[in-house]
């Protein structure tokens, strides 16, 4: 089943419809909300609050804006955010993880997925960037600041962080969705 | 009055706004620009489909059984008597199949058999009005729900089967537990059967359906049975429904 039949199936509100997207990009929303609120519970609770939420919805993607794995990507992210941010009156400031490499294992459940998706051009992509590129991405992506927020925490210019996040931006968009033109020629 | 954002301004401002960090009037301008803009729509497009491709490159984590089945146990009681059924249009689609390894166990399939009486309808003269290329059986109901009938329409090109079900009643609640469902299964001459779908209340009330993506011409039989929310491994509950799958 394609994205393109899941949607269908959204557009006429269809159980099968979400229980297809469940199946197909379950692990990674849920890998999303784990990495966003480092607690199993939370992360299972905002994955099915997400989930209801695009049951219940209905027809509210829009291909024009999105694949529909960004789509539910920023869907499990804004909740998991949200509710960051509700427990905790800010997040928890501490140096952002920098996302590592790793080997991918047969058994993998998300092996398929991200072969088929990003393969090994993402690691490449994140590899590629600045240390302060990179930092600020997932403090605004994973640690839901604000670009104020960036600035005060990383104790640079509020126009820096703009730079940071628009360069990052273009390098990733580049590099992930045409590796043809990356800017980096070797990984 | 502020001046318009230009695109240059808005591609910075969409950056930001990709990892979700812009903040106030800056989000303001931005979606005044992005309503004029088709170009800047279209890299906030491509900017939403790169962030997300991030998350590709964190330790994939699975999540625990119970929440696809508490998740879909909601999504299917609401199907049937929530604001989803009340929603919910009538679908001709594809059905993805749902997951998992079964051992075949049909309690009562031989008594049950001999409730069931299934018509293949083409070339005969009770076919209904189906495309050329397509199939229908007919399916009845078991002793269980003897009022139940219901036709199994298979595209052969598409290997889909939408099955139509009247007379079926539908599973109440109780204050301490979920309604069950109807689940459709595919059993083969020689295996376990293969969960196919769960049955549908349309909103008009009264038919049921499911949308069934397989080949049914590697299947002997379909049914139907009542099982907990979210559906079962392997048939468990009552059979309600069956039909005997003719070679072709």
């Amino acid at each position: 089943m394609t994205d393109d039949d899941i949607t269908r199936l959204l557009s006429r509100s269809s159980p099968e419809g979400i229980e297809a997207l469940y199946d197909r990009y379950g692990p990674l929303a849920y890998t999303v909300a784990l990495r966003i609120l480092s607690d199993q519970s939370a992360a299972e609770d905002v994955v099915q609050e997400a989930f209801l939420a695009v049951w219940r919805r209905g027809a509210t993607y829009q291909a024009a804006r999105g694949s529909l794995r960004a789509w539910l990507c920023t869907i499990v992210r804004n909740r998991a955010i949200d509710r960051l941010r509700g427990e905790r009156g800010r997040p928890h400031v501490e140096a952002p993880t920098v996302i590592q490499e790793r080997e991918v294992s047969p058994s993998d459940p998300w092996a398929a997925v991200e072969a088929e998706l990003t393969g090994h051009e993402v690691r490449r992509a994140l590899a590629g960037l600045p240390v302060e590129q990179r930092q600020t991405i997932e403090l605004a992506y994973f640690g839901g600041y604000s670009q104020s927020e960036i600035a005060a925490t990383m104790e640079v210019p509020l126009g820096t962080v703009k730079g940071r996040v628009r360069m990052a931006m273009e390098k990733l968009r580049v590099a992930l969705t045409d590796p043809k033109e990356s800017p980096w020629q070797k990984p | 009055m502020a001046e318009a954002m230009n695109c240059f301004e808005a591609e910075g401002h969409l950056a930001l706004a990709s990892v979700g960090a812009l903040e106030g009037a800056d989000r303001s301008d931005l979606e005044r620009h992005l309503a004029t803009c088709h170009a800047c729509r279209g890299l906030a497009a491509r900017n939403a489909d790169a962030v997300s491709l991030l998350f590709g490159a964190l330790d994939p984590v699975a999540p625990p059984p119970r929440l696809r089945r508490n998740l879909m146990a909601q999504v299917y009681a609401e199907a049937v008597g929530g604001p989803g059924a009340v929603r919910r249009s009538r679908w001709r689609h594809f059905l993805d199949r749902i997951p998992a390894s079964r051992a075949l166990s049909i309690a009562g399939a031989g008594a049950l058999a001999a409730a069931v009486a299934l018509l293949v309808w083409e070339n005969t003269g009770g076919r209904p009005a189906v495309a050329p290329h397509e199939v229908s059986y007919r399916v009845m109901g078991t002793t269980a729900d003897p009022s139940a009938s219901g036709t199994l329409t298979f595209d052969p090109a598409q290997s889909i089967a939408e099955l139509t079900v009247r007379g079926l009643p539908q599973l109440p609640a109780t204050a301490t537990a979920a309604p069950h469902v109807y689940e459709v299964w595919l059993i083969p001459g020689a295996g376990a059967p293969m969960p196919a779908g769960f049955l549908t209340l349309q909103p008009s009330g009264g038919t049921w359906t499911a949308v069934l993506s397989a080949d049914i011409r590697k299947y002997q039989t379909v049914a139907a049975t009542i099982e907990p929310y979210g559906g079962s491994p392997g048939p468990t509950g009552t059979q309600v429904l069956s039909g005997q799958l003719g070679s072709r």
